[in-house]
């Protein structure tokens, strides 16, 4: 009885052990092919309409990312400039300074931040150009999609070559390794991209959006970025006439220049393009901008104090001009929401345009992390107007573009700044540049201006600027380092 | 016929013996039963009184009692010795030595999937006692083998609990898992620190290719297979262990104190062009020390009870384990409590079945990871308390962002919990399907929770440190993993001939899953309150994240021998894992071969006394890696909160794709060939093993930085792009022996010697930079090219300091500032640039060795262990990672530049800037050590005592670990670990701390 057993078991092993070594093969296809956890796989992507929006929203998401708008930001486009230096304590972040005396060299961090920042962006466009043309969808809303890819990817290059000068011109996803190592594409050409981008953005988009849309690339986006992009390449007839088309549009200087700058006056008519930035608690991840936080008064809650108004910005302020005052926080003084700034805090200034009201700072958040970022406003499309309306001998609309911002700028009070009246072009053409300065100064804008009016030398020259090499920053060695020498450096780095 | 006589007198005498012992008187006998190679004592050793079910174990220093009658016959078992049958003859005491080499035949070590005679083995196994193991201060089983074991590396982190790094035979893996894998009762683990270090009854270490090649899929960093005690025959043995003891920090970094933190944060100042911070430096004092608020003598409390016993049919194994440790920082603890049941029944005779479950709950009181960041960091200048009580603030110093808060009040306000259940082990039959012929199956799991709850209230307590909202987050993790096995063996002897046969499949499948959601003005007046349905409704998220594998392996072994002398193993495994489906081979074959041949039994040997036993070997074989993340050529989208578009105010999902994934993607496989020996002289008295390996990774997955111009987000893409090779040799040699009068002594020391070299990459001659983890300015500071070891630091060499701004002009720095590092313009070009950077050192150790004694005399036994690695280098991230007005060492204040002629060898208080941060010479400096591991001095009470007290034994201990750390590195310990490619990189490493103990053991 016991035999049986025995063998009764060891019938039943024989059994379980065969069909432990056939079932298995036979379910080995299955078996090993699992899904992705929590990550769609990118093959079912691309193929709705709904796809394709949330592929454009990232567009605009990433542009608030650190480096669009923080800390690389600031080193390549604005302590360069005469309107703004390090700030904060004098031995925080000090490689600030080797941008604002030009020391700086090719392994200095924040140049590959940039890089990187601008490329992250173009990479997500060249996903939204090459992909959404085959997704069945609305065909208008296809096509404005497609713009609004171009203008963030035209936005992207133009701080790129306006930075570095030749740069890689990525204009499709790389289909293979064979298309990762691009060499730099001469300057001109990345201007004539940037510009092909632009007039098809342009023709493309709307000139407005239903309110859902706010903050969307506009017609006037494209058209005022492509007059700055002109404006750098001194294709002023170009300039004039992409301003001209803004300035029917319907855009109008805000009333209050300060209060422009303030959170309720977020998109307000100024406003042409800003990147939108929220606090909002339940999306985890999405309060990334550094932006205000940054620049935020240091020694109290709202943050760093770095980039600080420089004592020759507060100079060049006319006697009785508003924008003093709305550009610059002054150590002890209130604010207008009612801020008293301590005496104690290290810099004698901070700059007010990233300003966020300290009962709005929420300590579970980069501080201010909900302030937009003004990219282009109306009164630089007045500017640029202005400069390519004297440049190109029409001085009457020069002036009349040019005084239109300054009149804003006496708050309401006759008497001071009084309209420009020259009509000899080299003066009224430093009236205008003059002018750039003080109402973009904070902007990330002064620094390349200078340049491109040719006169960095002059102005920045007695802080270290050599002509001939620091028209553009040094290429990111590590870059270079990648490239395995495909990437040069730009000369005297 | 003659046979069949034999067998039944054989049976006549047992009977015989049996009415005999039935009345026979019993007596007490009692002995110590050891090892007869090293004379060390073997604790649970089975104990059984011939042909009845009377029985009982050694204890944990291989002690037993038994009653027994006068005549009877005693049978000592023990896995891996052979048992011995000593008729006690009415004597009240018996030693016994197991095993003795004479025996050497009959030794066993644990190998993959079963057991193997010791001299049969042609791979490299080293096996650890679990007495080894449990006897230390560690809390963590696998942070105990340092400097056990040749060519195994164990580089050990100060958090309590915590897991360490351990590398076999060098850095072959540099990406995904790189860690080993543990084989424990069956079931796979990439980590251990759930095991309870006094329930180990044996580590097997598989070393060489051909030994883990039947583990192929995950083998490649080597295999750790650790079996754990089971019930043994006899009466219930019930064990206690207990220890306490205290952990206090060694080589603790000096730090400048408030008067020269303010010196030299003026000098920093003055060279940024700035005035002075303080007016007055002395005014300070000696201010903080913020080293010493933090730190504490830590509390380390350990108690094991075990109970352990059975029968023919059915034994059990019953444990139970309690241990508290205190973390060196204040607030840090950590509790684990073990549980271990493990069963088996000889249910019929070709029948047995069993299992073996473990629960452990592990809690902890977390600190800041930033914490020793910014004890280092913090101005001591700023009181812990201001006279009101309230605290000390940065901000009222001036001090800055990159120290803009006060440590203490990071302490107080940073309350997180983590909880950590873990069940696991396993269930198995074992059935003899016909002759020689052994089926076994088995199931075993491995199911987690993990619970981390953080809580951070309404507070403000400096204007840098304050909330404006309190934060609950609280993230959960499962972890559901099992395997399912099937090994058929067949087993048996022809004449001179022994032959194994194993084939077997196995399946797993391994879960995980993350759920992680916060709330914000959670109230608080009790843990009941930390509910996320208790915050505001509008700011409650979810975030959840997970991932799965699966793989499917048949594998196959034979061991034949021939003589005893002739030696033959040959392995095959394939392994199919999901990681490579659709996107490379979804199958790899991994096959072994290993060849032995034992000279010492050859005929030509038998006359010659010098060599007792002589073994050559040599073996090759073939390991894979699937340790890779799941899914690795699958494009994902990705839809990040950085994603997320606003318009007009409200959110809307962003996705798009900002990765790159290769097409293809093979396995890494290593491929390795040993050759060893191993011999005995002296009467078996000193063993000798060495050999030499040549380990070969070839197409190592590897994550390789691409341009940034691609626009990714990582700026890496992996693949397989590099091939590796580790070369070395090892070395063991132990001494043991006894002397009449009763002294006891073993002696052994081991080496390893490796050398990491990468013999390609398809980046070719272009290096792949790394190493940016708390580099200043991002910068890189590793380098891993061909012909170079992997993640060799890499930067400029230092030619001195600046010390006159003449000296600047036309030098290769035009832009230096006096007291900035002069660096060697090595191409001559009068430009410092990227060009100029040169290998500085590197953080693979090229030799790790240990020296491991043990002595007794009568009741006292005494344990030193000396272990230490040379040859590496290691890179002090902390001293120029610097944003501000960060704190400097006391060394690096005493030695610093602050004006012409004051240093030739440390820069100015200006370190941190960019041209100074840079890697460079300076911050790399030599990693070796040499340390007490640990020493040990026991003491066993008389058995004349114990018995009165109805103890079979009583031991009390005192010991004490890396008590003594010898090196020249002037951080806080040179065992820093890290990724291969960012290894060696202090940037503010967990101190190390000596661990100090008193402790009993008692054996019922």
């Amino acid at each position: 009885m016991k035999i049986y057993k025995n063998n009764y078991i060891q019938k039943i092993g024989l059994i379980a052990l065969c069909s432990g070594l056939f079932v298995l093969p036979a379910c080995k296809k299955s078996f090993l092919d699992v899904d992705p956890q929590a990550q769609q796989p990118a093959v079912t992507f691309w193929k709705t309409q709904d796809d394709a929006t949330k592929a454009v929203n990232s567009i605009y998401g990433i542009l608030r990312s650190n480096d669009n708008t923080g800390f690389s930001a600031i080193a390549i486009e604005s302590v360069g400039g005469d309107d703004a230096e390090k700030g904060s304590d004098p031995n925080d972040a000090s490689y600030y300074n080797n941008y604002d005396d030009f020391s700086v060299s090719s392994t200095e961090g924040q140049l590959q931040g940039f890089w990187n920042g601008q490329y992250k962006n173009i990479n997500l466009c060249n996903q939204v150009l090459d992909n959404i043309p085959a997704i069945s969808m609305d065909a208008n809303l296809k096509a404005r999609y497609l713009a609004e890819a171009k203008f963030v990817r035209a936005y992207s290059y133009f701080r790129l070559v306006r930075a570095y000068g030749d740069v890689p011109l990525r204009l499709n996803v790389p289909k293979d390794a064979s298309e990762f190592n691009l060499p730099r594409t001469p300057k001109a050409q990345v201007w004539a991209a940037i510009e092909k981008d632009l007039n098809e953005a342009a023709a493309v988009l709307p000139q407005t959006y239903p309110s859902v849309d706010l903050g969307r690339a506009t017609k006037g986006a494209a058209l005022a970025l492509h007059a700055k992009v002109a404006m750098y390449q001194q294709k002023w007839a170009d300039v004039l006439s992409y301003t001209n088309t803004v300035m029917t549009m319907g855009y109008d200087l805000f009333p209050n220049y300060e209060q422009s700058f303030r959170l309720n006056n977020e998109n307000n008519i100024e406003s042409i393009f800003e990147i939108q930035c929220e606090i909002n608690a339940s999306i985890p991840g999405s309060a990334t901008s550094q932006y205000s936080q940054i620049q935020g008064v240091r020694g109290t809650v709202a943050g760093y104090g770095l980039n600080v108004p420089t004592a020759a910005l507060n100079a060049a302020y006319e006697a009785g001009d508003v924008r003093r005052d709305a550009t610059i926080i002054y150590r002890g003084e209130t604010t207008p929401q009612g801020d008293a700034i301590p005496v104690s805090v290290p810099n004698p200034m901070y700059s007010q345009k990233p300003y966020v009201p300290f009962n709005l700072i929420n300590t579970s958040f980069n501080q201010g992390a909900q302030q937009n970022v003004r990219v282009i406003r109306f009164a630089d499309v007045l500017l640029m107007n202005a400069e390519a309306a004297n440049e190109q001998g029409n001085t009457t609309l020069a002036k009349t573009s040019l005084n239109r911002v300054r009149a804003r700028a006496r708050g309401g009070v006759a008497g001071v700044l009084p309209d420009v009246t020259t009509s000899d072009k080299d003066a009224l053409r430093q009236a205008i540049w003059k002018e750039r300065f003080v109402e973009l100064a904070m902007e990330y804008d002064r620094y390349f201006d200078v340049i491109r009016q040719g006169r960095a030398a002059t102005v920045f020259g007695p802080k270290g600027w050599k002509a001939n090499k620091n028209e553009v920053w040094p290429i990111p060695s590590n870059e270079i380092d990648k490239s395995a020498g495909t990437l040069t450096q730009n000369p005297g780095y | 016929m003659k046979r069949i006589f034999t067998r039944i007198s054989v049976l006549a005498v047992f009977c015989l013996l049996a009415i005999n012992v039935a009345f026979a008187q019993n007596i007490t006998v009692k002995g110590r039963v050891s090892d007869g190679g090293d004379k060390t004592t073997i604790p649970s050793v089975s104990v059984l009184v011939k042909g009845t079910q009377n029985g009982t174990q050694t204890d944990a220093s291989g002690m037993y009692s038994i009653s027994a009658p006068a005549n009877a016959i005693l049978v000592f078992t023990y896995l891996g010795y052979t048992t011995q049958e000593v008729p006690v003859n009415n004597r009240t005491t018996l030693n016994v030595e197991l095993a003795s080499s004479s025996q050497q035949l009959d030794q066993v070590v644990v190998v993959g999937y079963g057991t193997q005679r010791k001299v049969d083995v042609t791979g490299s196994v080293a096996t650890v006692k679990g007495e080894e193991i449990s006897k230390q201060a560690s809390v963590n089983p696998i942070s105990a083998l340092q400097g056990k074991v040749a060519g195994v590396s164990i580089t050990n982190t100060g958090a309590p609990g915590s897991s360490p790094q351990i590398t076999i035979r060098g850095t072959g893996t540099i990406y995904g898992n790189t860690g080993v894998l543990y084989v424990v009762d069956g079931v796979w683990y990439d980590d251990v620190s759930f095991l309870n270090p006094s329930d180990i009854e044996n580590l097997s270490i598989l070393k060489d290719a051909s030994s883990q090649s039947i583990y192929g899929i995950r083998a490649a960093n080597g295999v750790v297979l650790i079996t754990t005690k089971k019930g043994k025959t006899g009466e219930p043995v019930i064990t206690y262990n207990g220890s306490i003891g205290f952990k206090a920090v060694t080589n603790q970094v000096e730090m400048a104190n408030a008067t020269e933190y303010a010196t030299i944060i003026n000098e920093l100042s003055a060279s940024n062009g700035a005035n002075p911070l303080f007016a007055n430096p002395s005014s300070f004092g000696t201010g903080t020390n913020w080293y010493n608020q933090a730190f504490r003598n830590a509390l380390q409390t350990n108690h094991q009870v075990s109970v352990n016993g059975g029968t023919e049919k059915t034994t059990y194994n019953f444990s139970l384990g309690y241990t508290n440790e205190d973390g060196i920082v204040k607030t840090q603890n950590y509790k684990r409590y073990t549980a271990k049941l493990s069963n088996d029944f000889q249910v019929l005779k070709p029948l047995k079945i069993g299992y073996t479950v473990s629960g452990t709950a592990i809690n902890t009181n977390d600190i800041n990871d930033g914490i020793f960041r910014q004890l280092y960091t913090a101005g001591p200048v700023v009181p812990v308390y201001y006279a009101d009580g309230s605290y000390g603030d940065a901000n009222d110093f001036s001090l800055g962002g990159g120290n803009n808060f006060n440590p203490q009040v990071t302490l107080d306000y940073f309350n997180q919990k983590t909880k950590n259940y873990r069940f696991n082990g396993n269930v198995y039959a074992e059935l003899t399907v016909a002759k020689n012929f052994t089926f076994r199956t088995s199931a075993g799991g491995d199911f987690g929770q993990k619970e981390i709850i953080g809580y951070t209230p309404l507070y403000a307590a400096t204007q840098g440190q304050r909330t404006t909202q309190s934060t609950l987050k609280i993230e959960r993790e499962e972890t559901r993993n099992w395997i399912l096995e099937n090994t058929l063996t067949y087993k048996n002897t022809f004449g001179d001939h022994n032959l194994t046969v194993l084939a077997g499949t196995t399946a797993q499948r391994r879960k995980l899953y993350n759920i992680s959601s916060t709330a914000f003005d959670v109230p608080y007046s009790s843990d009941g309150d930390l509910y996320l349905s208790l915050g505001t409704a509008a700011t409650r998220t979810v975030v959840d994240r997970g991932s799965l594998s699966t793989s499917a392996s048949y594998f196959g072994r034979i061991n034949y021998s021939y003589k005893d002398r002739y030696l033959l193993n040959a392995t095959i495994r394939r392994d199919g894992a999901s990681q490579f489906f659709g996107g490379g081979d979804l199958w790899g074959n991994f096959p072994a071969v290993g060849a032995g041949w034992v000279i010492s039994s050859e005929e030509f040997m038998k006359e010659q006394k010098v060599v007792n036993y002589l073994k050559l070997k040599g073996s090759w074989g073939k390991v894979g890696n699937a340790g890779v993340p799941v899914n690795p050529t699958t494009l994902t989208v990705s839809q990040g909160g950085d994603l997320v578009a606003f318009f007009n105010g409200v959110g809307y999902t962003g996705a798009n794709i900002n990765s790159l994934v290769p097409s293809f993607l093979n396995w890494e496989r290593t491929t390795g060939t040993d050759i060893g020996i191993e011999a005995k002289f002296l009467d078996n008295r000193l063993t000798i093993e060495t050999g030499i390996y040549n380990k070969k990774t070839e197409q190592a997955i590897f994550e390789i930085p691409i341009l940034s111009s691609i626009g990714t987000a990582s700026g890496s893409l992996i693949g397989n792009q590099a091939d590796f090779q580790n070369r070395g040799f090892e070395f063991l040699a132990t001494y043991a022996d006894k002397s009449k009068s009763g002294f006891s002594y073993s002696i052994s020391g081991n080496i390893g010697i490796n050398n990491n070299k990468v013999l390609s990459v398809v980046t070719g001659l272009n290096p792949i930079y790394a190493g940016g983890a708390g580099i200043a300015n991002g910068a890189l500071s590793t380098r891993t090219i061909q012909g170079g070891a992997i993640g060799e630091f890499f930067g400029y060499k230092v030619a001195g300091i600046f010390q006159t701004a003449a000296e600047i002009t036309g030098s290769a720095q035009p832009s230096a500032k006096p007291g900035d590092f002069k660096y060697v313009d090595q191409n001559g070009d009068k430009i410092i640039d990227g060009k100029d950077r040169v290998v500085l050192g590197n953080p693979n150790p090229k030799f790790s060795y240990g020296l491991n004694t043990s002595f007794g005399y009568k009741n006292f036994d005494l344990s030193l262990d000396i272990q230490g690695v040379a040859g590496v280098d290691v890179y002090n991230a902390n001293i120029a990672y610097r944003f501000g007005n960060e704190n400097f060492s006391k060394d690096f204040y005493d030695n610093r530049w602050h004006g012409a002629g004051t240093s030739t060898t440390y820069p100015s208080a200006a370190v941190g800037s960019t041209i100074n941060a840079a890697p460079n010479s300076f911050y790399v400096e030599d990693g070796s050590y040499i340390r007490v591991r640990n020493v040990q001095l026991g003491y066993a009470l008389p058995s004349l005592l114990t018995s009165k007290w109805k103890m079979q034994r009583v031991r009390v201990f005192v010991d004490a670990q890396n008590a003594i750390n010898i090196f020249g590195y002037k951080g806080f310990t040179p065992e820093i670990g890290g990724s291969p490619t960012n290894a060696g990189i202090d940037a503010s490493v967990y101190p190390l701390s000596a661990t100090y103990r008193f402790g009993l053991q008692v054996t019922f």
